[in-house]
């Protein structure tokens, strides 16, 4: 079942004289339960494709469909809920409130949809206990470390039961060792039905998913399917 | 909604102290020096209003001149005849809606008690029936009575001030009393008044109207007439009897205005809040100055606020926060910090109040008035200077926000 489906996206910056075009038309179908990497140097378009994927931005031209939703003309409100609802983010530098608990960092997409606090802090726990952080919960960012950190960003990601993780370089500012500890979590939790999308530039990450779309220039470069022979040969 | 959005704020508040802290104090500062002139301003007024108060609701006052706001006004009623003693029989005839008529004189003199002296003292001299216009409490002893007036009885009924310089610890009551070297016996004594603007209002002596003429002749100056209506319903009309009586009895013609003024407690309290007016809206004004001045303190912190915070609204819209619930949780922290800067300037503001008329021998007590202006006036401030900031954060793009260092 088709979960994502962008036909001929574009996004045109304005830069005074000139026009810059991030994407050039990228159409794709991501479906359900897969775990797609979407991979490509630095100015390749990729971070402008996963913002457009995650509803934190428009296109120029072009439609996005999201679980069945035409988001691509949506105003900011409606995009705001669609986050809310479909989307759980990773980020490279965690993006976690310094000055709150993990557990309230966990809960924070449940306020702005309005669930009750008896109710908002019971799914926040489990989902820190997915995470292994059951014994984390009251500790703030600064006491934590990078890979619990980035636990602490999955759990928040996961709490709303989202159809979508998208992790943009979810390894990014972690070691080799801890990296490999948050990509086998990324692999249990696409065993366990979710749907991913990993953004990131590093060939030996982007091999966890099954997919590989590697972006060039704005556009789709590539489009393959990982093998277990292709996996085992880079391990 | 409303209620998590207050609550991030609290939290926010409550991590950034010190910042929090500079904003109340700027909210507090313009608040308290408003509150300090609004509650001043107010106990003074108040203070009038209780003073005249004794004069009753119903009491008119007829004087060759009553108040005279320029010197322009002065010198053009210092002309007007004076009144005379004899037209209250008339003025008692004329005025249907009248209770009482009556009559007082004011001296000063010298008093003497054995060999204790009170120089520049107010003696009036009125009819008995005066304690019941104005209201005169008898503490001690009696006012002069129907007999005391008929006979020309050397009595003397004293102010609380005239008491305590002269009968401390002693009863007064028919004592000897010189006033102008004229010996006089004490009958009574007055609740005390206290002091306004410095100045005790105690220091008074009351006489019969008769001996007041046998001692001093018979006045031409400061002589009043002192009217009180049967209600205050009917003191209107009580007050264009009089003016009839007074105009045909003065021969004033009828194309010319009044050679007398009349009096009342609330006449006179609109000529001092009119007189003052100017000077009070000025005053409030220039303090008002210092509000506006917390206001763009609270503004320009909750630029700094929404400009070192842009990552955390990146993340909390990236989460699925709306334009609203950016917009009241950034509202909500100017509210909160200006409303405890009303709060806490409404209180300091009332106490240096109170100190400063403290300091004129007056008390003032809280005013409903200024705690809502208060109240309404930082939370005001609050909203306006805190409505630009927060729109600015709630409309932040998600991913400019999410990746600004």
């Amino acid at each position: 079942m088709t979960l994502i489906e962008t036909k001929d996206l574009w996004k045109t910056y304005d830069m005074g004289e000139e026009k810059v075009h991030a994407l050039r038309g990228v159409s794709l179908k991501i479906n359900k339960g897969e775990y797609v990497a979407i991979m490509g140097p630095s100015g390749s378009g990729k971070s402008t494709l996963m913002n457009l994927i995650g509803c934190l931005d428009t296109p120029s031209t072009g439609e996005y469909i999201l679980n069945g939703k035409q988001v691509s003309m949506m105003g900011d409100d409606e995009l705001a809920a669609i986050r809310n609802r479909e989307i759980g983010f990773v980020f490279q530098t965690f993006n976690l409130l310094a000055r709150a608990t993990a557990l309230h960092n966990v809960e924070l997409p449940l306020i702005y949809n309005g669930t009750g606090a008896v109710q908002r802090k019971e799914q926040a726990k489990s989902a820190l206990t997915k995470v292994d952080l059951a014994d984390r919960m009251t500790h703030r960012p600064n006491e934590l470390s990078g890979g619990q950190r980035q636990r602490v960003a999955i759990a928040r990601a996961l709490v709303n039961n989202p159809s979508l993780l998208l992790a943009d370089e979810p390894t990014g500012n972690l070691d080799s060792k801890t990296s490999q500890e948050i990509m086998r979590l990324f692999d249990t939790l696409y065993q366990q039905g979710n749907t991913i999308i990993l953004v990131t530039h590093e060939r030996d990450i982007a091999i966890h998913a099954k997919r590989v779309i590697s972006i060039l220039d704005g556009q789709i470069a590539n489009d393959e399917t990982i093998s277990e022979a292709q996996r085992a040969g880079l391990h | 909604m409303l209620y998590s959005s207050f609550k991030i704020a609290l939290a926010a508040l409550w991590a950034h102290k010190l910042r929090s802290g500079l904003t109340v104090l700027g909210v507090l500062v313009g608040v308290m020096s408003v509150m300090t002139i609004i509650s001043a301003l107010e106990g003074i007024m108040g203070v009038f209003e209780d003073r005249l108060s004794t004069l009753g609701p119903r009491t008119v006052i007829v004087s060759r001149i009553g108040t005279a706001m320029s010197h322009e006004e002065f010198e053009v009623k210092r002309k007007r005849k004076p009144l005379d003693m004899k037209s209250i029989p008339a003025l008692e005839k004329g005025c249907e809606h009248c209770d009482r008529v009556t009559m007082r004189a004011f001296e000063s003199a010298e008093l003497k008690y054995r060999d204790q002296k009170m120089r520049d003292v107010v003696v009036a001299g009125s009819e008995y029936s005066y304690v019941d216009i104005v209201d005169i409490t008898v503490v001690q002893g009696r006012f002069h009575s129907f007999e005391d007036d008929l006979y020309h009885r050397p009595v003397v009924f004293i102010g609380d001030l005239v008491r305590e310089e002269f009968f401390s610890g002693v009863d007064p009551v028919g004592k000897e009393l010189r006033i102008g070297g004229s010996p006089y016996t004490v009958i009574g004594v007055a609740k005390k008044l206290g002091s306004m603007f410095g100045e005790s209002q105690d220091g008074f002596v009351v006489i019969p109207m008769t001996a007041f003429i046998k001692q001093f002749g018979e006045p031409r100056q400061r002589i009043q007439y002192v009217f009180q209506a049967r209600s205050i319903e009917t003191l209107g009309l009580a007050m264009d009897e009089i003016r009839g009586v007074m105009r045909a009895r003065r021969h004033v013609p009828f194309d010319k205005p009044d050679d007398f003024d009349m009096l009342t407690a609330s006449s006179i309290l609109e000529t001092i809040n009119n007189f003052t007016r100017i000077f009070r809206m000025g005053i409030i004004g220039i303090s008002s100055i210092s509000l506006v001045v917390g206001g763009i303190v609270v503004m320009n912190i909750m630029m700094v606020s929404v400009t070192e915070r842009t990552r955390e609204i990146g993340i909390r819209k990236a989460v699925g926060a709306r334009h609203g619930h950016i917009l009241t949780q950034f509202i909500f922290e100017s509210l909160t910090t200006t409303l405890v800067g009303g709060i806490i300037g409404i209180i300091i503001g009332f106490l240096l109040a109170k100190m400063l008329v403290g300091y004129i021998d007056m008390e003032i007590k809280p005013s409903m008035f200024a705690i809502f202006s208060g109240l309404i006036v930082s939370t005001g401030t609050g909203l306006i200077f805190g409505i630009y900031p927060a729109m600015k954060a709630a409309r932040l793009d998600p991913v400019k926000a999410l990746s600004y260092e």
